[in-house]
Parts: structure tokens; C-alpha cells; sequence
């Protein structure tokens, strides 16, 4: 694999302007809200530039591994600080970077505990950058913890409905998860026989019997499948999103469920290619389930944020089909989805937010007729539904047309059942909005003030990414293949 | 040769063509959302620049010998190429000019009947969208790219159907009309899909070519066919899929009027005549086509018959001219369809708009109040609708009997004699339900005086003021479509010239005997007859032969129950079936066992914590138990 060593660490840049946002955060006394807030948007912007700066940098043409930088840490056990990027983390590095400075500017009317929340925020995203630039599995292994710890706190302490349970259950899934991530790298580091944890010494062909790479596969498919909320591992997560603050649900359903899909690509099918070609059809079938399943029930929640989740589930199984494919189509359409899918939830919870905030509830029957009293907040969350439903012009529609060409070759009937499963979601989808948005202006909610333009520069910013995807799909294709032909190309057959 | 300068000029005037639409639909969402006059200025100018760079396609290719095409790669996906571009052939110069044409009519009469709406600038912007989206999916070059646009256009009608988003009815026939079509094109996008695995290109020319796919079997080309054909049975508003359009009313009356002429539905029957060849390759395709074309119109004629609502009689003689249309393709008769979708989109965007003007004035769609309140007063309005019905009913020299008369002569054309009685029953059926409103509208019969509404009614139900200057911006456009409904159909030999020389038409020109010239006619006449004899002459009690029979009028009225039957499959299948067995499955099962596998740790912990007493002895007893099972393991 082609590398390129950076001329500058602009990685380990993002990271440490993560860090030291959350250390200066640290450091303002409790009560000076509003500072403590532009601090935290200038760190996070400073992130976002950064990681547009590397998504615009990236060699298209060269394609391989860039931006690389290695530091050898741990020799003995062959652990290595080792950062690079490639066609499949760039998107997902950009994902989080957008997510992460919308997600600061969602919260910007937070008012009890502001100097903890962007504490603990900080230090999520820090280790959802670390995983998805890490080259390191030791690393990967650490990054995954680190942002899964803040995740309990935010939740427990900022959470709405059910907080406790949203939060215990999710911190116990993801637990369950690295309980089952840990031996797989462990298995897959003495398997080798080399003394390391670098993924490039890793990924040979031939480096990983068989049998044990089926084997590694499935412990590693099960262990980050949580996190994407594989059916029927799926439950945490539509709890965990209602429960958690509405930054933090954008950072949750955005990015971190990212990680599950990020991690089953990343290491479990690019370690272990036999293993994957060998579980394929029961991927494909956990994930069509997942998909079909996810619309099924949205169809009857009646929270906003349920509804949210459990599309979430649906759009989570897109990714799964595309991956399970083993095709580059399904490669390409499945990273696609990822970003298009982190950008859209990102943005349904962002206006959630603000919603809740204005009218106090989320609870659907309470709600109806927003659409007259606050015209711009609810276009925003009805284009970010419309992106859901899949409808040409927003970014998703690229990515499920993709995954499902890709299904069409080789499981038909699976794709037949996801392109049905569409007009469930189109069903749901417009259900929630007639049910919120229109009607009578609701005389409870009279007088509420419409989205200003300082606090919708959140959804402003998302919903001109899934319109600019939307209308130029190849600004990320072109990133994304230049990881996956020549993954494919060197696939053993 | 595409650099050519008279190429540049053809592909500067389609991107100007599509892309200013959109151009101004964002604009007006953005920026002039505040601005009503700016923004309606901004969506007719664009319009205005689509119809003139249509009309200067037209006649600069008007002897257009083969089909021009520019392609460039939107996405290459590792082995995968997704072109788009715009292709030029006879059909779609035909094509665009209808569509911008009406787009602009409809426009310019929405400035008099939205006025004074709180969503002015809103309805200009949709307006907008939907122009795009139409005329780009007119010059769409591939499948996928028509695919595309396809949605659009369903967004906009699901945009505009429920632009009076207060009410419950409005949003609920936007989302009705959302989902059917969704459904089918669910099914069209599954053949698409099909069609792009087994062939590899998807563009249009390369799918009507026979050549291309002589080597690809019979069966799987009827399979694909069928399930493209899903699509346009959903957008065109087809049995099964049909009971969105009459629901699709709550829209504002121009919304309508767009939607039933040249927008929305238009695109079904234009997908249709755009991969004529490619579905004519299928003949059992094309069989089940020209049996849903005449399900769907006799279905749909039957239902106009008995509805007193205005409106809702010409949606349904919408559907059931849409089924002529897929008979006349279904039976090889290209031009026929063509040509009727042609003089359709004419005076059915008429009847809307008159209807309109009526509704606006005296607001209300019940066609007896209407006459009751005296609507025939108004000249232009009256004197048009009965144009544009006579032009429906298919009387001479209207428009609509030039394509009828064709659409026969292509059914006449079939061995099997049913689909010809079958389209003369529709003939005489369409004549009786449009003379019925028209005769109604005239002759008004309930003595009790009843006023119309004040003229100065300011702001209604539908939100929107009356007053002079719009009856003026409205009845402009209906002056222009009575004068092509009038005139058009006498160009009928060079428009079969334009059309028939453009695609690879089917048969259907053979020999028409004489008497096909004459039936037609005189069961039209026999319909505005029966029309005359039951609500027009005097003492007429204006109650017609099936309201005479209470259970073929309540089957008519309620729609044959289809509505009925799919209200009962998503409320019991869906619903409260199998969403109802997954949620209870997520709910008990699924977290039901997490959480009991998390109270089982817990409980286990209680157990062994018993076990932590802190007495010495029992510490004792258990170390002397572990070594004795030690020993025990040692020595055997």
C-alpha cells in the first residue's frame, strides 16, 4: 500500500486542538458561560478547518495512505502512535468534524453545568478522531474506550427520558462490545507471529489462516456490529439517543454508530477478507432484518427522538447490506451512507433540539402545527426527513442507490425487500411530519420565536452538505474508491 | 461535432431551460422568502426563459432527423458509470414545449387566484421546483437520471397537494399521494436496478434500440418491463394505484390543474412513450398494459359519473383519459398517445382552470350550489368550460376528437374486438359525465334563491383574497388554452408528420374502415344526448340513470371500496399487525432479555454475597472443601 508521510502532522494537530480546547474549558471558571462556550466553537472550528483542510488535501489520484505519521511508543509489544488516513476514514474524519462544531453550536443555550458538558464532549470527539485516524489496533482498542466513558457521564447527567437506564444499557452494550473486540486483536496479534499492532504489517494477504480469520471475523463483526446496531443488537441505541442531550444524540447517532460500521470495515473485514467473504449472507441477513425491522417499528413510536432511532436502525442496516455485498459498488455506497446517514440524523436531532427546547416536549400527539409557528426550524427537519426517505437531491439517495445496485448482483431478493422496506420509511417519514408540522398552529406553542440565524447555523451548515452531496455525489465517491478498488483488486479470491 | 456552435447553442438554451427553474426555487426559499411580488416575478421570468428556449428548440429542430445527445459522467464507482446528460428527439422538443408552456399559463393565472395567500413566495418556489424537475426529466438522457427527476416531480405534487398545510385533508391527500406513488415506483426501481445488472447501460437510446437487446431472454425483458411500468401506473395514477389523484384536489385549484395536464401524471405516459420500443419488444407487456389502460378508464368514468364535486369529476375523467392513453401505446398506437397526451394537457389544464375562477368566486366545489349561485354569468369562464368539455367528450372540431378518433383507429387495430367496444363505452361514458357538470352548471334548478357570497369575502378558507385585478391575470390563460383546444386539433396530419418521423413508431396505420370515423362521434353525441335528456332539457330533474340504482351509485361514490381496502391493510397488516409484532417483539424479547440477563447478575450477586458472611469457620470449612476437591483432582 502506497504511503504518504505528512509534511505537517495535521492529524495529531485535530487531536491536540481537541485536547487543548477541553483542557483550556477546563480551566475558565464555572460560571462564565458564555466564554466557555466560545471557546469551545473556536477549538471545534479550529477541528472542522483542520479536517476539511486534509478531506481537500488528500491526493485523489495517489490515493493509499497519506498523511501518515508514526511514533513508535510500546517496541517490546510493537505498539505504535501510528495516524494515517485513507478513501474509507476520510469521510468518516470529515463526518466528525462537521458533527462535532454543529453539535457545539446545538447546544449553545445550554445552561446548567456548561463547563463539564464541553469538558466531556471534547474528550468523546477526541477519541472518535483518534479511531478513525488510528493505524494502530492497540490504539483503536483505546480510542474506542475513550470515547465510550464520556458517553455514560453525558448521558446520566444531561439526559431527558429515562437517563439511567438509556445510559447503563448503552455503556453495558459497548462494554459487551470491546469484551469482545479485545481478544479478537489480541488473537489476531499473536496469530501473526510479527510483534505488532500496525495495521499495514497486519493486512497481507495470507497473513491469517482461514480458520482463523473466520473466527476472528466473527468475534470482531459482533463486538463493533453493537455499535452500529445490528439487528438484533439494536435496542441500546434508540434509548441511548432519546435519552442522551441533543449534542450529544448528534454526536451518537451521527459519528459514534459510525464507529460499529468504521470498525467492522476497518478491522474486521480488512484483516480478515476470508472471514468476510465467509460470513457475507448471514451479514446480509442481519442487516436486511435490520433494515425492514427499523422501519417496522419507527412506524409506532410517538417520540420525536424514537422515531429518529429507529430509522437510525434502518439506515444502520443500508450499511450493513453494502458492506456484506463484498463488491466495491456495496463498499463505496455503504461509506457513502455512513457520512450521508451521520449528516441527516445529525441534522433531525439538531432540530429536535430546538424544538424541545422552545415547546418542552418531543412527544408527537403534544406536538402539530409547528410548521406555522416556526416555518424555518421545521423545514430543516422535514428536508433531513426527506434525505431519510432517500429522495434524489439529498445525499442518501447516492449512497442506498449504490448498496442496493450492489444487493441487486448478489443478493436479489435482499434487495428487493430494502427498495420495498422504502416505502415504509416514506410512510413513517411523512407520518412524523404531518403529524408535528402541520395542521392547526397549536395555541399552546403561540408565540414561540422562529430559528434565528446564529442559533440555525447548525442546520444551515448540515443541510447544504446533504444538498451539495446531494447534487455532486463524486466529491466523496472519488475519495472513497480510492480505497476500495484496490482493496477489492487485492481481495484473495 | 458537439463542439460545434449550433450544439453549443442547443445545450446552452436545455440548461437554461432546466436550470433557472431551480435557480429561482432556491433563491426564493433563501433569500425572497419575505417578498412576495419579487418572488412570483422571479419564478414566471424563469418560466418565461424555459417556454422561449422550448419554443427555439422546437423550431430550430423541427425537421430533427436523429436524436442529439450530451453525456457527461456524473459518478464512476468502480465499474460503475452514472452518465447524465440531456438527449434531444422529437418527443421530448414535443414534450418540453407542453410542459413550460403550461407551466407558464398556470404561473400567470396563479397570480390572481393565490393573491393575498401567507404562502405566496412559497407557492412560486414549489411552482418553481416542480418546473425543474419536469422539464429535466423531460431531457433526461438515462434511466437513472429520469429516475432522478421522477422523484422531484413527486416531491413537488407531495409539496404543493398539501400547501395548505392547516388542513388535516390537504396534508393527509400530500402524503396519500407521496407513498401510492412511492409504491409504485418502488416497483420501477427494482426494474431499473434489474435492468442496469443484466444490460450494464441504462441510457434511453441504448434501451430502445432492439439491437441491443436482442441476446437478453424474453422473460426477463417482460419482467423488467412490468416493473418499469409499476412506476408509471403510480405516477399516471393507473388502477390499482389510482385513488391519489381525486384526493390530490386539496390542493389549490392550479395545483391541479398542473398536476392533470402536463406534470405529474403526464410523466407516466411520457416514460411510456419514451421506451415505446423497448416496451413494445414484450408483447405480453404490452397486453396487461392495454388491460390496466381500460381498467383504469372504465373504473374511472364510472366514478365521475355520480361525484358532485367539480373538481373531483374532472380528476377522475384525468384518470380515465390517462387509461385511453396507455390503451392507445399499449396497443401500438404511438401516436395516438402522444397526440392525446398532447390535446389533453390543453384542455384539461382548461376545465381546471375554469373551475378554478368558479371556485375562487363563489367557494365552493359543489357543482348544484355553483349553478345555484348563478356561475354561468361569468362569460369567459363558462363559455371555456364548455370548450374544454366539448373538447373531452371528443365533439368535432374540438381537439379531442382528432386523438380520440386515432386512439380508436389503434384499438380497431387489435384482433380482439373487446378493447375497441371497451374504448367506445369510454367514449360515450366520457361524453355523459362532462355534459352532465356542463349542463348542470348551466341550467340551474333549485328555486330556493340562494346569494352568492359577497364579492369583497377578503381573506377565505383557502386563505386567498378575491378581487378584480386577479379575474384579469386569470382569464388570459384560459382564452389562450380555448383557442388551442379549438384549433389544434386541425394540425393533426403534421403533427403526425413531427412525431410519427421522430421514434420507430408500432403499427396501427393499416386500414381503418369507414364506420370508425362515425361511431366514435355518434356515441359521443349519444352521451351529451342522455347528458341532455336527464339534467339538461327543461324538467329535467337532473338526477342521473345510476343514482337511480342506490347500489351501483354507492359503489361508484365510494370508489369501487379500493380506497377502503387499502385505508384496512396499512391500519390492520401494517400497523396494528406486523409493526405492532416488532415493536412488541423489541419491547418484551429483545430488551425483556437484556434486562433480565442484568437483574439475574445482580440477583447472583445477592447469592454470593450471602455466602460472604465474615465468619472464620465457614472461611475454614470452604478453604478445606477446595483443597479436598483438589486432592481428588490430583490423584484420579
Amino acid at each position: 500500500m502506497h504511503m504518504e508521510p505528512a509534511t505537517f502532522p495535521f492529524l495529531s494537530a485535530i487531536l491536540l486542538s481537541c485536547v487543548v480546547g477541553m483542557l483550556t474549558i477546563m480551566v475558565i471558571p464555572e460560571e462564565r458561560h458564555v466564554l466557555i462556550k466560545q471557546v469551545s466553537i473556536f477549538f471545534s472550528g479550529v477541528c472542522l478547518l483542520l479536517t476539511l483542510y486534509v478531506f481537500f488535501a488528500f491526493n485523489r489520484s495517489l490515493g493509499g495512505l497519506q498523511f501518515v505519521e508514526q511514533v513508535s511508543w510500546i517496541p517490546t509489544l510493537g505498539i505504535s502512535y501510528f495516524n494515517a488516513v485513507d478513501g474509507f476514514s476520510l469521510p468518516n474524519l470529515l463526518l466528525t468534524g462537521i458533527v462535532f462544531f454543529t453539535g457545539v453550536l446545538t447546544m449553545w443555550e445550554l445552561n446548567t453545568r456548561v463547563k463539564e458538558y464541553f469538558a466531556l464532549y471534547f474528550l468523546l470527539v477526541t477519541g472518535v478522531f483518534g479511531l478513525f485516524m488510528s493505524m494502530d489496533l492497540f490504539f483503536i482498542f483505546v480510542w474506542y474506550d475513550v470515547s465510550l466513558f464520556p458517553m455514560y457521564l453525558l448521558i446520566a447527567i444531561w439526559g431527558t427520558t429515562r437517563k439511567e437506564y438509556g445510559a447503563m444499557k448503552l455503556t453495558l452494550y459497548l462494554l459487551a462490545g470491546s469484551a469482545l473486540i479485545l481478544p479478537a486483536i489480541i488473537f489476531l496479534w499473536a496469530k501473526s507471529g510479527l510483534n505488532t499492532f500496525s495495521f499495514v504489517s497486519l493486512m497481507h494477504p495470507g497473513m491469517f489462516s482461514p480458520a482463523d480469520q473466520k473466527f476472528a471475523f466473527l468475534l470482531l463483526f459482533l463486538g463493533f456490529g453493537i455499535l452500529a446496531a445490528v439487528w438484533p443488537m439494536h435496542t441500546w441505541s434508540p434509548d441511548g439517543h432519546v435519552a442522551a442531550p441533543h449534542g450529544v444524540s448528534m454526536v451518537h447517532a451521527g459519528v459514534l454508530m459510525k464507529i460499529g460500521s468504521f470498525g467492522v470495515l476497518r478491522v474486521a473485514i480488512m484483516l480478515c477478507p476470508l472471514g468476510w467473504i465467509y460470513w457475507a449472507k448471514s451479514m446480509a441477513v442481519l442487516a436486511v432484518i435490520g433494515i425492514i425491522y427499523g422501519a417496522l417499528v419507527g412506524l409506532r413510536q410517538t417520540d420525536l427522538k424514537y422515531v429518529i432511532g429507529y430509522s437510525s436502525v434502518s439506515h444502520m442496516g443500508v450499511v450493513g447490506l453494502g458492506l456484506s455485498t463484498v463488491t466495491v459498488a456495496g463498499l463505496n455506497g455503504a461509506v457513502f451512507q455512513m457520512f450521508a446517514h451521520g449528516i441527516m440524523t445529525a441534522l433531525l436531532f439538531s432540530s429536535v433540539g430546538y424544538i424541545y427546547d422552545r415547546t418542552h416536549t418531543k412527544l408527537i400527539p403534544e406536538l402539530g402545527g409547528l410548521s406555522r409557528i416556526m416555518p424555518v426550524a421545521s423545514a430543516f427537519f422535514i428536508l433531513a426527513a426527506l434525505a431519510g426517505v432517500g429522495l434524489p437531491g439529498l445525499a442518501n439517495f447516492w449512497g442506498e442507490l449504490l448498496v442496493f445496485l450492489a444487493a441487486f448482483k448478489v443478493y436479489p431478493l435482499f434487495g428487493v425487500i430494502g427498495v420495498v422496506t422504502l416505502v415504509i420509511t416514506a410512510l413513517f417519514m411523512l407520518r412524523v411530519v404531518q403529524k408535528t408540522f402541520y395542521g392547526p398552529a397549536n395555541a399552546r406553542f403561540a408565540g414561540l420565536p422562529d430559528v434565528s440565524p446564529w442559533l440555525g447555523t447548525p442546520r444551515i451548515i448540515l443541510a447544504a452538505v446533504l444538498l451539495i452531496l446531494g447534487l455532486y455525489p463524486s466529491l466523496l465517491f472519488n475519495v472513497i474508491r480510492t480505497a476500495s478498488v484496490p482493496f477489492m483488486n487485492g481481495l484473495p479470491r | 461535432m458537439a463542439g460545434s456552435p449550433a450544439y453549443a447553442v442547443d445545450l446552452t438554451a436545455m440548461i437554461a431551460a432546466t436550470m433557472l427553474p431551480f435557480v429561482s426555487f432556491l433563491t426564493i426559499l433563501i433569500a425572497t422568502r419575505g417578498r412576495p411580488r419579487l418572488s412570483a416575478g422571479l419564478s414566471i421570468g424563469s418560466v418565461t426563459i424555459s417556454l422561449a428556449c422550448s419554443i427555439a428548440l422546437l423550431a430550430l429542430h423541427f425537421h430533427l432527423a436523429a436524436p442529439i445527445e450530451f453525456s457527461t459522467r456524473l459518478l464512476a464507482s468502480g465499474g460503475l458509470d452514472i452518465p447524465f446528460g440531456f438527449l434531444l428527439d422529437r418527443l421530448n422538443l414535443l414534450m418540453i414545449a407542453i410542459v413550460s408552456a403550461i407551466c407558464f399559463l398556470v404561473q400567470v393565472y396563479s397570480l390572481g387566484y393565490m393573491a393575498g395567500d401567507p404562502g405566496f413566495s412559497r407557492y412560486y418556489g414549489f411552482m418553481s421546483l416542480f418546473t425543474w424537475a419536469m422539464m429535466s426529466l423531460a431531457l433526461s438522457a438515462s434511466l437513472l437520471q429520469l429516475y432522478f427527476f421522477w422523484e422531484l416531480v413527486g416531491l413537488s405534487s407531495y409539496l404543493l397537494i398539501g400547501f395548505w398545510y392547516e388542513k388535516f385533508s390537504a396534508t393527509q391527500a400530500g402524503k396519500k399521494a407521496f407513498v401510492m406513488t412511492r409504491a409504485g415506483d418502488a416497483a420501477f426501481f427494482i426494474g431499473l436496478l434489474l435492468l442496469f445488472v443484466h444490460t450494464g447501460d441504462l441510457s434511453i437510446a441504448h434501451l430502445d434500440s432492439r439491437s441491443a437487446l436482442s441476446g437478453v431472454s424474453p422473460s426477463f425483458l417482460t419482467l423488467s418491463a412490468l416493473l418499469i411500468f409499476g412506476g408509471i401506473v403510480g405516477k399516471s395514477a393507473q388502477f390499482p394505484l389510482m385513488t391519489w389523484l381525486p384526493d390530490a384536489m386539496e390542493g389549490p385549484t392550479p395545483v391541479s390543474a398542473l398536476l392533470h395536464s402536463a406534470t405529474m401524471v403526464a410523466a407516466g405516459v411520457y416514460l411510456f412513450a419514451r421506451l415505446f420500443p423497448f416496451f413494445s419488444m414484450s408483447s405480453v407487456a404490452m397486453t396487461v398494459f392495454l388491460a390496466i389502460g381500460t381498467i383504469s378508464m372504465l373504473l374511472a368514468s364510472t366514478m365521475a359519473i355520480v361525484s358532485r364535486d367539480i373538481k373531483k369529476v374532472w380528476a377522475y375523467s384525468t384518470i380515465s383519459q390517462l387509461g385511453f392513453m396507455i390503451m392507445a401505446l399499449g396497443a401500438g398506437g404511438y401516436f395516438a398517445g402522444v397526440f392525446h397526451l398532447t390535446t389533453h394537457a390543453g384542455f384539461k389544464a382548461l376545465l381546471f382552470l375554469c373551475s378554478g375562477v368558479f371556485i375562487h368566486r363563489y367557494e365552493t366545489n359543489d357543482i348544484y350550489e355553483l349553478s345555484r349561485f348563478g356561475a354561468r354569468r361569468m362569460v369567459i369562464p363558462t363559455v371555456s368550460i364548455v370548450l374544454g368539455a366539448a373538447a373531452l367528450s371528443g365533439l368535432p372540431p374540438l381537439s379531442g376528437y382528432f386523438s380520440k378518433e386515432a386512439i380508436m383507429g389503434s384499438l380497431a387495430a387489435m384482433h380482439n374486438p373487446l378493447w375497441l367496444a371497451a374504448g367506445l363505452a369510454g367514449v360515450f361514458l366520457t361524453a355523459y359525465y362532462s355534459f352532465r357538470v356542463i349542463f348542470i352548471l348551466l341550467f340551474p334548478r333549485a328555486e330556493g334563491a340562494a346569494s352568492p357570497p359577497p364579492q369583497e369575502a377578503g381573506i377565505t378558507a383557502g386563505g386567498h383574497a378575491a378581487h378584480e385585478s386577479g379575474y384579469r391575470a386569470m382569464a388570459w390563460p384560459l382564452i389562450i388554452l380555448s383557442a388551442v383546444s379549438v384549433i389544434f386539433g386541425f394540425f393533426k396530419t403534421s403533427f403526425k408528420d413531427f412525431i410519427g418521423g421522430g421514434a420507430a413508431a408500432g403499427g396501427a396505420a393499416g386500414m381503418e374502415p369507414s364506420w370508425l370515423h362515425i361511431a366514435p362521434l355518434a356515441l359521443a353525441l349519444a352521451g351529451v344526448g342522455l347528458a341532455w335528456v336527464e339534467f339538461g332539457r327543461k324538467g329535467a330533474k337532473q338526477i342521473g340513470f345510476v343514482d337511480r340504482m342506490p347500489v351501483l351509485s354507492r359503489l361508484f361514490a365510494e370508489r369501487w371500496y379500493i380506497d377502503r381496502f387499502y385505508g384496512l391493510v396499512v391500519e390492520f397488516v401494517i400497523d396494528r399487525g406486523i409493526s405492532r409484532l416488532c415493536s412488541q417483539n423489541d419491547r418484551k424479547v429483545i430488551d425483556g432479555s437484556i434486562d433480565g440477563i442484568c437483574e439475574g447478575t445482580v440477583e447472583s450477586g445477592w447469592v454470593v454475597a450471602f455466602l460472604q458472611t465474615g465468619m472464620i469457620q465457614y472461611r475454614l470449612l470452604a478453604i478445606l472443601g477446595v483443597l479436598a476437591l483438589l486432592l481428588l483432582c490430583f490423584y484420579f
